[in-house]
């Protein structure tokens, strides 16, 4: 449970060591360096490598562009798991050698990108192609190339009607248009619902009146490209079309073989990254001519490693002190085994602010107990220890988050292992609807503490009196916060007060008859207790009042901002009866599983009804333990989020990003 | 048949119905924002599908409320209590009404809060543990609601009229 110390470490080394220095940090990845002002006078100035910088980032999104094409074109078969493989490690040795023609790998990905182009382009052309071959099919009665006009003493018209027109009613209409036109025929090529494509010849003299009279019943031009015979047209561009796949093909066929360079892409892009965070680095520095100087964050524990390091290597000048108090230091939490697999529920709220305690550990006992209760079953427990703890076991090399993330569900697992065999929840009442089912008998595994279903009343009480214990757990934070802040104020208004008021009332309400009948208790506090409690809560009452009107001069203000306050203590009784979810989710995974065992048992015995049931119990449960996985996530969260850090904890710290290793693919190895 | 027996079920259908439609209106509205961000960015479907579930729940409520209520009667299992008074019958219909109402209303305002969140997700996918939050603070009141109508349904069953 500790937020890592910090220092504020000072380097001034050589200009000419400076980029090893940097890399070195970076393999180190135990400084955040932090952005200065240059002084007003004298040598040091800032440095600007914005420049290189882009070019690196240009790289990047050039691999990351050629790594989806040749994942379209060559793609690699990846098991599901294989986020869990973790980065390939690599020895500084080899990742230089295989780095050292950055020139020829950028070519790579160009060249990789170029092809997946043309091959989009030959596509689009062959596509755009093949339409005009559809725009030419009705044309391919006609022997004549669409653009004839006509022999010496005669016109030709070749076009379209739309909609579909019959020759006889076409010639009758041209007539009326044209009573004069002396000789006028029309032959109709072909004919659709959408349009009549026709070839019309009269004499040349007439070619004017003819194309009125045509223009006047809605003929128009084809519209298409027309000095061949259709026929003939059709073969060239299907030619085209040939030419056009062909190359296609062969752009596709480069980049299967391009596929083998897969892993150098990968690579190429891991080292851009790395150089374009060491340039970012050297910004951050500050250089004379012949000497540069960094400040920054590290934690105080790799104080004396990163110190000989650099002066042993670089002769380098490494000083080292306190933040002062007011200055916004990055914030970095370390946790035991035990606690540690929740820091990733910490971090997604916040990390802790100026001055806050890292709750991890006191988090995370909470964390797996509720979460156990809520998925309460044994059978789904023992899933989750055993696919968490076979994904742990067989990768590794997994990364750091990864890890934890997967412990935190495997102590998540075992608890709700625990609290299905406290509830007799082993797959819902899977064994004994098994037994009778299959065996006739009457065997079930009892719970070893009590059945949610026949004792609800009881259980909620219990739920409540868990979210009692960890909303003052969370009081207890803010007193160890205050403590060690020297706000003693705050120790009594924020703490102290609302233990004596919440703790005094519920004292004093087990020792009433009725409250006790109405939640039906079986036990009654003796009438001294309550007396003690009902004074504890006016003393509890009366002091937040009292620290409710503090920071006002004026007296009446002070009673109003005090009961407003004392208003405040509704709060409690919604964040207690919260917890009733507790109840609600462990309910809900239990009545679902046996909805999904009756279900499966409804073909009764026999083979047929084994097989029916094993699909139906396989399908139903891996559902049911989706869902409520998804639920008890989502609500533990909620409560720590919510109920306890709403106690104490606000966060707002703003993360610890040392210099590093920040890659995709491969990661470097220490060098011993 | 007895009417008794006819509330009851109906309260069962009722707890079904309602939970179910509030879910799927919640569902449909959260999916709608999800396969829009997905369509902008395909990674982010995980993220988003575990906002878009989050709704889903009242249908579950429901749906366990309702069992509860034909296994008490006797529906599930073949041993329907005909004789069942009109009393108990609408006291299980009444039992009914907390999830069957509050979970049909907080479905629909859960898919809009999920909705939300999911959009929170694509502009900041740092924030998707926070996301996870403000759906979930709606939940709370359908997951009251279960409660209520399971402990009436246990109070229910265990009395003699």
């Amino acid at each position: 449970m500790a937020r890592l110390q910090m220092q504020k470490i000072g380097i001034c080394a050589l200009k000419k060591d400076r980029q090893a220095l940097i890399e070195e940090l970076q393999r180190k990845g135990a400084v955040q360096l932090v952005d200065q002002e240059p002084p007003e006078e004298g040598a040091f100035g800032k440095t600007n490598t914005m420049e290189q910088r882009s070019g690196y980032e240009r790289t990047i999104q050039a691999c990351k562009q050629a790594l989806e094409v040749l994942d379209k074109y060559a793609p690699v078969k990846e098991s599901p798991l294989a986020a869990l493989e973790g980065r390939r490690m690599l020895s500084p040795e080899e990742w230089k050698k295989r780095t050292r023609e950055r020139e020829e790998l950028e070519g790579v990905a160009r060249q990789i990108n170029a092809l997946a182009k043309q091959a989009a382009e030959n596509h689009t052309q062959a596509g755009r192609l093949q339409a005009q071959v559809q725009g030419l099919e009705p044309w391919m009665g006609l022997d004549l190339p669409l653009d004839f006009k006509g022999t010496k003493k005669t016109a030709a018209f070749i076009g379209v009607f739309a909609g579909e027109r019959d020759e006889g009613a076409l010639k009758e209409a041209l007539a009326q248009s044209a009573p004069e036109l002396e000789a006028l025929d029309l032959w109709i090529i072909s004919r659709t619902k959408e349009q009549t494509c026709v070839f019309v010849l009269c004499l040349k003299k007439d070619a004017q009146k003819a194309e009125d009279a045509l223009r006047a019943n809605g003929f128009s031009l084809p519209g298409l490209p027309g000095d061949k015979v259709p026929a003939q047209e059709k073969e060239e561009l299907l030619e085209k079309i040939r030419q056009c796949q062909e190359k296609a093909g062969q752009n596709e066929e480069e980049l299967r073989q391009l596929g083998s360079r897969r892993e150098d892409l990968m690579l190429l892009m891991d080292d851009s990254a790395l150089r374009a965070e060491q340039q970012k680095a050297t910004d951050l520095t500050m250089a004379s001519r012949h000497v540069f100087w960094l400040s920054g964050y590290l934690p105080a524990k790799r104080a004396k490693e990163i110190q000989s390091l650099l002066e042993q290597k670089y002769g380098a000048v490494v000083q080292f002190e306190e933040p002062a108090p007011q200055e916004n230091v990055p914030v970095a939490v370390e946790n035991g085994p035990f606690a540690a697999p929740v820091e990733g529920v910490l971090n997604s709220f916040s990390l802790p602010g100026k001055g806050e305690i890292d709750p991890t550990f006191m988090m995370s006992l909470f964390y797996y107990f509720f979460f156990g209760m809520m998925l309460s079953d044994a059978g789904y427990g023992l899933v989750m220890v055993l696919a968490c703890g076979f994904c742990l076991v067989k990768y590794k090399n997994m990364e750091p988050s990864w890890k934890k993330t997967l412990k935190m569900f495997l102590y998540s697992g075992i608890s709700a292992a625990f609290w299905g065999a406290m509830y007799g929840s082993w797959f819902g009442d899977a064994p004994k609807v098994i037994a009778s089912t299959f065996f006739g008998s009457d065997f079930a595994i009892r719970p070893l503490w009590m059945d949610p279903l026949a004792e609800p009343m009881t259980l909620l009480m219990i739920c409540m009196l868990f979210g009692i214990i960890h909303l003052f757990a969370g009081l207890g934070c803010k007193v160890y916060q205050s403590l060690r802040q020297k706000d003693y104020l705050s120790v009594v208004s924020d703490a102290l007060v609302w233990y004596l008021l919440v703790g005094g009332l519920i004292l004093f309400g087990l020792s009433s008859q009725t409250f006790v009948d109405m939640l039906q208790l079986d036990f009654l506090l003796p009438a001294a207790v309550g007396a003690v409690g009902k004074w504890m809560a006016i003393l509890g009452a009366l002091g937040v009042v009292i620290c409710g009107g503090l920071g006002y001069k004026n007296p009446l203000l002070r009673l109003v901002n005090g009961l407003y306050a004392l208003y405040g203590s509704t709060s409690w009784l919604g964040d207690i009866l919260s917890y009733s979810r507790l109840l609600g989710l462990g309910l809900a995974t239990g009545v679902i599983a046996q909805v999904v065992n009756m279900m499966g048992s409804m073909m009764g015995g026999g083979v047929l009804g084994a097989i029916v049931f094993i699909l139906v119990f396989l399908l139903g449960h891996t559902m049911n333990i989706a869902i409520n996985l998804l639920g008890a996530y989502v609500h533990t969260n909620r409560l720590e989020y919510v109920e306890f850090f709403g106690k104490f904890f606000e966060g707002g710290g703003e993360p610890f990003v040392p210099l590093d290793v920040h890659t995709k693919y491969y990661k470097i190895s220490e060098v011993k | 048949m007895s009417i008794g027996l006819a509330l009851a079920v109906a309260g069962a259908a009722i707890a079904v119905f309602g939970g179910g439609s509030g879910s799927a209106m919640g569902v449909g509205i959260a999916g709608q924002a999800a396969a829009g961000v997905v369509a902008e960015d395909p990674n982010k479907f995980g993220k988003v599908l575990i906002l878009q579930l989050l709704p889903g729940t009242q249908g579950i409520y429901g749906l366990i409320v309702a069992f509860l209520v034909l296994s008490n009667i006797g529906i599930l299992g073949g041993s329907a209590d005909v004789n069942m008074s009109i009393a108990k019958g609408a006291l299980y219909l009444a039992a009914c009404l907390p999830i069957g109402v509050a979970g049909w209303t907080s479905g629909k305002a859960q898919g809009e809060a999920s909705a939300a969140s999911i959009g929170l997700v694509a502009q900041r996918p740092d924030m998707s543990g926070k996301a996870l939050i403000f759906p979930a603070m709606v939940e709370t009141y359908a997951l009251l609601s279960l409660l209520i109508s399971l402990l009436a349904v246990f109070g229910v069953n265990s009395l003699a009229i």
